[in-house]
């Protein structure tokens, strides 16, 4: 008649226990959105990557970054697989959420997106940034193009290329916002000419003969900061043992991934799985292991794929990195004025939290929190002048000039 | 307005708690002896709260306490005349909320259902803290008896076994405790 789970001396001593450095919070659900970079989150949970930290991950596929974005604040999630700059928009108040302070865990990946053009586009003989750059400036209907969620990491590639084209993204085209799933229907129905998102929409895109890859965001900046884990602050601090041990979990998921090519293709094969991205893994393979095709007759192996560890440098969160995006609010007018750049990141990012947890699995923490990077129209980012980077660009939609 | 069920088993003729629960403002679905099945019978009804109104709680009574526990979880109040702390103490581990030894008073009921009730909550969330620790200990166990059984047919240290392990649930698109439930299995086929 006695058993454990009912054995209220049990309860009381684990409640006791809970004021270790045991996890608060033994069971998280976590959101992710079906894509090729949500692969750390699924190998953690399903691999047996949380165990023995404590921690059952469950896992909740999505079907908006909007959705990911209001169960983050509701806490129907307990952390998710999110765009590094939606966090920050919920953080400043420009996400159509209440402002709210937000996390940064960990880096989940560096490149793997790409814009593409509308296969219509490429039979009229556009299959370049100039001549697209010609047709923009041709009268008649403005182009329309898609992106994620108006303060995504997507939207912000997308401008950033198009103005490094000489494209204003906000006055010579037009802008929409498309879940990643549903890209491909869209274009289907031609009501967009163009798009950037996460693979394996891109590649399925090209597979299916409806567009080509005109420019990857790997070639926009090299190991751009793309998803993040992330919470609100509030779960931080209630449950700051659950956080580290999450951050540990998917940690040694990332670093698993990239061990080997073995363990890559097999990472593929489970995301292929229709409880994840239900895609086949045809579509997947060849774009994760860094294998390119842009639909016009180009094959290569990029230099930059997506990189889930890179010994640490994919998943340490940068406060430079953070910052960046900020800036590029602030370029595009979603910012009227400058925020107090390096204290917001600084809240932002968790860096002890990540520093305590990489350094217990002996993963190289870099000493400087800044980096320096050289982007696709010559600029440099280093960090060091955020509002002077905001207000360096010819192409902009500032209110204050 | 709570919905209580009422359990009575004394010997005193039935209506002597279902008075002073009517008078204090509660409402009582449902009035039985201990011959039933409490589980089904909280199934079926649905109350908030179930109170039990016995002389001396025995083996049967906390076996009852313990089924519903388990299955149907519901707050449990239980008046006795019992004064002896070990089973007061038995009581309590079966899963009873609140024990009250002293007589009923009407105006004492509402503040014992808040207690019972509060108290109710936080086991429950201990509960199913405890449940899902038990789950990733029992998930540890098994994972690491398939780990060793691996590195002892393959002859190969412990991060190998596991990286094979992983890279089969993977390319399988199953869970690490799926495949490591496969290799057990296996393992007492062929020994």
């Amino acid at each position: 008649m006695s058993d454990n789970s009912n054995d209220l001396a049990a309860l009381h001593a684990l409640a006791w226990v809970a004021g270790s450095d045991g996890p608060e919070k033994n069971e998280l659900n976590i959101g992710f959105m079906p894509l090729s970079d949500s692969a750390s989150v699924l190998v953690a949970a399903t691999q047996g990557f949380a165990q023995p930290y404590g921690l059952t991950l469950n896992l909740r596929r999505q079907t908006s970054w909007a959705g990911i974005n209001d169960k983050l604040l509701s806490g129907e999630l307990d952390a998710a697989h999110s765009l590094y700059s939606m966090i920050y928009a919920i953080q400043l108040g420009i996400s159509g959420a209440p402002a709210t302070d937000m996390a940064v865990l960990m880096g989940l990946n560096q490149n793997g997106q790409s814009i593409n053009l509308s296969q219509p586009l490429k039979s009229t003989g556009i299959t370049s940034a100039s001549a697209l750059e010609h047709r923009v400036r041709q009268p008649g209907d403005k182009l329309n193009f898609a992106q994620t969620f108006p303060t995504g990491t997507h939207a912000m590639w997308l401008y950033y290329w198009l103005a490094s084209q000489g494209i204003h993204p906000l006055w010579d085209v037009n802008s929409v916002v498309v879940p990643p799933p549903q890209m491909l229907a869209h274009l289907q129905a031609e009501r967009i000419d163009g798009f950037c998102v996460g693979e394996p929409w891109c590649a399925n895109a090209v597979a299916q003969g409806q567009g080509f890859t005109v420019a990857t965001s790997q070639s926009i900046w090299p190991d751009h900061p793309e998803k993040v884990l992330a919470c609100t602050r509030e779960f931080v601090e209630q449950y700051p043992n659950t956080a580290r041990a999450l951050v540990m979990a998917v940690l040694e998921a990332s670093r698993f991934i990239e061990a080997s090519q073995e363990n890559r293709r097999s990472t593929a094969q489970l995301l292929s799985s229709r409880d994840y991205l239900d895609v086949p893994l045809a579509t997947i393979e060849p774009r994760f292991m860094g294998d390119y095709d842009d639909g016009l007759g180009n094959q290569w192996h990029d230099p930059h794929p997506l990189r889930f560890h890179n010994h640490g440098a994919a998943n340490f969160p940068y406060l430079s990195d953070g910052m960046w995006f900020m800036t590029q609010f602030r370029r595009w007018g979603l910012l009227r004025e400058d925020p107090d750049y390096l204290a917001v990141t600084r809240q932002v990012q968790q860096l002890d939290l990540y520093r305590r947890a990489a350094s217990s699995l002996e993963i190289a923490v870099p000493a400087d929190p800044m980096r320096r990077s050289q982007l696709i129209d010559g600029s440099i980012w280093d960090g060091s002048d955020p509002a002077g980077y905001a207000r360096s660009f010819t192409l902009h939609a500032r209110h204050d000039q | 307005m709570l919905r209580i069920l009422l359990i009575n088993d004394t010997s005193k003729k039935v209506g002597r708690l279902r008075t002073a629960l009517s008078e204090a403002g509660f409402e009582v679905i449902d009035e039985s002896g201990l011959t039933i099945d409490l589980p089904a019978r909280v199934e079926a009804v649905r109350p908030d709260v179930v109170l039990i109104d016995t002389e001396s709680p025995g083996r049967d009574v906390m076996e009852h306490v313990v089924m519903m526990t388990r299955d149907q979880p519901r707050p449990i109040v239980m008046f006795t005349d019992e004064h002896d702390p070990a089973v007061m103490r038995q009581a309590i581990k079966s899963g009873v909320s609140a024990y009250i030894v002293e007589g009923i008073h009407a105006q004492r009921l509402q503040p014992i259902m808040d207690v019972a009730m509060a108290r109710f909550e936080s086991d429950q969330v201990l509960r199913s803290q405890l449940q899902a620790r038990d789950q990733q200990l029992a998930e540890r166990k098994r994972v690491e008896l398939a780990k060793g059984m691996l590195m002892k047919m393959k002859n190969c240290n412990e991060e190998e076994a596991y990286t094979l392990m992983r890279r089969q649930a993977m390319s399988k698109q199953q869970k690490l405790i799926q495949v490591a439930e496969q290799i057990i299995a296996m393992n007492e086929l062929l020994t």
